[in-house]
């Protein structure tokens, strides 16, 4: 009997938790999950108001309270955001990301309060320094790469933005982007250059030993290339595609530049021209000879009822 | 010249034959694995049946891999195995059974296709070995020698980059793999409409000439499509010119 009992006493404050944990947040989805469409704050920012309640319960953050990240909102909603309710590091982080996350910046600077390390690798990455330092909004930031904040699923399922199988093309969202090339001065080569090279082509028919890009370039720590710290500055090239390639050289790290060929580079751009042109004259040889070597075959037998012109 | 003309003639030995099976399974093999390398989906979830067939692209990977060395192996006993036999006398450099290119194979050529398009009466006279086969031969022995070194290459990068000079290697592996691809293609286009053809749908060959398995080719057909190895053998005996 007294096992029972503390075998039910220890539910207790289980039950407590996930009934507080969701109480708070079944309100907020209470009307949010039923709103559709936009509404604009005080402020002139846009704001989606829905949030799927059943994606978001199936997200990573799943059991979390609305107000765990969305800090500013006490526990009546409607009562105007206080920046008093956040602490103090958030709040300073959030004063930075204002012109990025223009609907909730203290939502976003929440981020850091559980992935404190992923954060400050972030700040000073290209993408991080590009938001804080640089006050650019289109810089990459948390959901940029991981997608919409309440439907971040595990990086091993389909739907997660930063799996495998999405990762190239979630770089892609702004690295084939023609107005932000132009902007920062990158190529939007890149990921075609990379889905012709053998890695890409290797990703994209599933080898799993193939790199996608962050595992050359990094990812929350990602520099530009030429930066000394970039995994695939010149000096450390060597090291990180070595982890791949045993033995790999200088000489054997020029391989990979992601640089299109054409007048940049015109030795590939040459031959593969040449050899198009070989390739098109075997072709017409062969394929004109067979034809014309069936249709005189069928002429013979037909029309000439076996009698070929041979040396008879 | 008073030879027996015997009901068959023996065009390849088994050597010969074995040599051109290991060829024919590698290059199936290398085609089916390599091609979805080739044209790729841009699709990452749907791998293409080609890939699946292998239990995934590792899998293709590997076969690709030791079917290029078999092939690259059958290569070498093939050129060792010429050599060997011509050194012996055992195989004699005649104008009539050589595989070796001469002026004649243009004029056939020219001939032949004058006489496909109904521009001329005669068919040319071949030996051994007509322009079509010469053609389909040396297709081979040049495939082997761009695809196989490249293919060489990019199976071992790292030990291939040791012997690229300095001045290459900005541009070397581009050229490289643009070689292995297209060459592949060139390859794979070759073989099926030149040597499908010529071998195989022919209306005299069709679905295939069992040369390939008895090494035998009738008396009959030696005639008409290798006169002058014919006449070279057995003299213009049974010939009713």
């Amino acid at each position: 009997m007294k096992r029972v009992f503390l075998v039910a006493l220890l539910w207790i404050p289980l039950l407590c938790f996930t009934y507080s944990a969701s109480a708070e947040t079944f309100t907020c989805l209470a009307c949010h999950s039923a709103m559709k469409g936009k509404i604009r704050t005080e402020g002139g920012v846009l704001i989606d108001v829905n949030v799927d309640g059943e994606k978001y319960s199936q997200s990573v953050h799943g059991g979390f309270d609305c107000i765990i990240c969305h800090k500013q909102f006490g526990s009546n909603p409607h009562e105007p955001a206080r920046i008093a309710n956040v602490p103090q590091g958030i709040a300073s982080l959030a004063s930075k990301l204002t012109h990025k996350a223009k609907v909730d910046p203290v939502a976003l600077a929440a981020c850091s309060e559980c992935h404190g390390d992923i954060y400050k690798s972030w700040q000073q990455s290209i993408h991080g320094s590009n938001v804080i330092q640089k006050k650019q909004s289109d810089g990459a930031s948390c959901l940029d790469c991981h997608g919409l904040p309440h439907y971040i699923t595990p990086k091993n399922t389909a739907a997660s933005h930063i799996n495998k199988k999405n990762i190239v093309k979630t770089c892609g969202e702004c690295h084939e982007n023609e107005g932000l090339a132009r902007k920062y001065g990158f190529s939007t080569h890149i990921l075609g250059r990379y889905y012709e090279s053998f890695h890409g082509k290797k990703y994209v028919i599933g080898h799993p030993n193939a790199p996608t890009c962050v595992d050359c370039h990094k990812y929350h720590d990602i520099k530009k290339w030429e930066d000394p710290m970039s995994p695939v500055a010149w000096d450390n090239r060597t090291e990180t595609c070595g982890r791949c390639h045993k033995g790999a050289t200088k000489k054997f790290v020029t391989a990979i530049t992601h640089k299109p060929y054409g007048k940049d580079n015109p030795v590939p751009y040459y031959f593969e021209k040449g050899l198009i042109v070989l390739l098109l004259s075997v072709f017409a040889f062969i394929v004109g000879h067979v034809i014309l070597e069936a249709i005189s075959e069928i002429r013979d037998k037909v029309l000439r009822k076996g009698k070929e012109g041979h040396h008879e | 010249m008073n030879k027996e003309t015997p009901k068959e003639y023996l065009r390849f030995n088994t050597i010969e034959r074995i040599q051109h099976v290991i060829l024919f399974t590698t290059f199936l093999l290398l085609s089916f694995t390599g091609w979805a390398l080739k044209y790729p989906e841009q699709t990452v979830e749907h791998s293409s049946w080609l890939v699946r067939i292998w239990g995934g692209a590792k899998n293709a990977g590997i076969v690709h891999r030791i079917a290029g060395i078999t092939m690259l192996l059958d290569f070498a006993w093939h050129v060792l195995y010429l050599g060997y036999m011509l050194s012996t006398g055992k195989m004699k450099l005649r104008k009539d059974t050589t595989i070796i290119p001469l002026p004649k194979d243009v004029m056939d050529a020219v001939k032949n296709i004058l006489y496909f398009l109904g521009l001329g009466k005669e068919k040319p006279q071949f030996g051994r070995f007509s322009y079509i086969h010469k053609f389909d031969y040396w297709a081979v022995f040049w495939g082997m020698g761009i695809i196989g070194l490249s293919g060489l290459f990019l199976a071992f990068p790292v030990q291939s980059s040791y012997f690229f000079p300095l001045w290459s290697v900005n541009w070397i592996w581009e050229v490289i793999s643009i070689m292995h691809s297209d060459e592949a293609l060139l390859a794979i286009v070759f073989i099926l409409f030149w040597h499908f053809y010529n071998e195989h749908l022919k209306w005299n060959k069709f679905p295939m000439s069992m040369t390939w398995i008895t090494g035998k080719i009738s008396i009959e057909d030696m005639k008409h499509e290798h006169p002058l190895e014919y006449k070279l053998e057995f003299g213009d005996k049974g010939d009713n010119k």
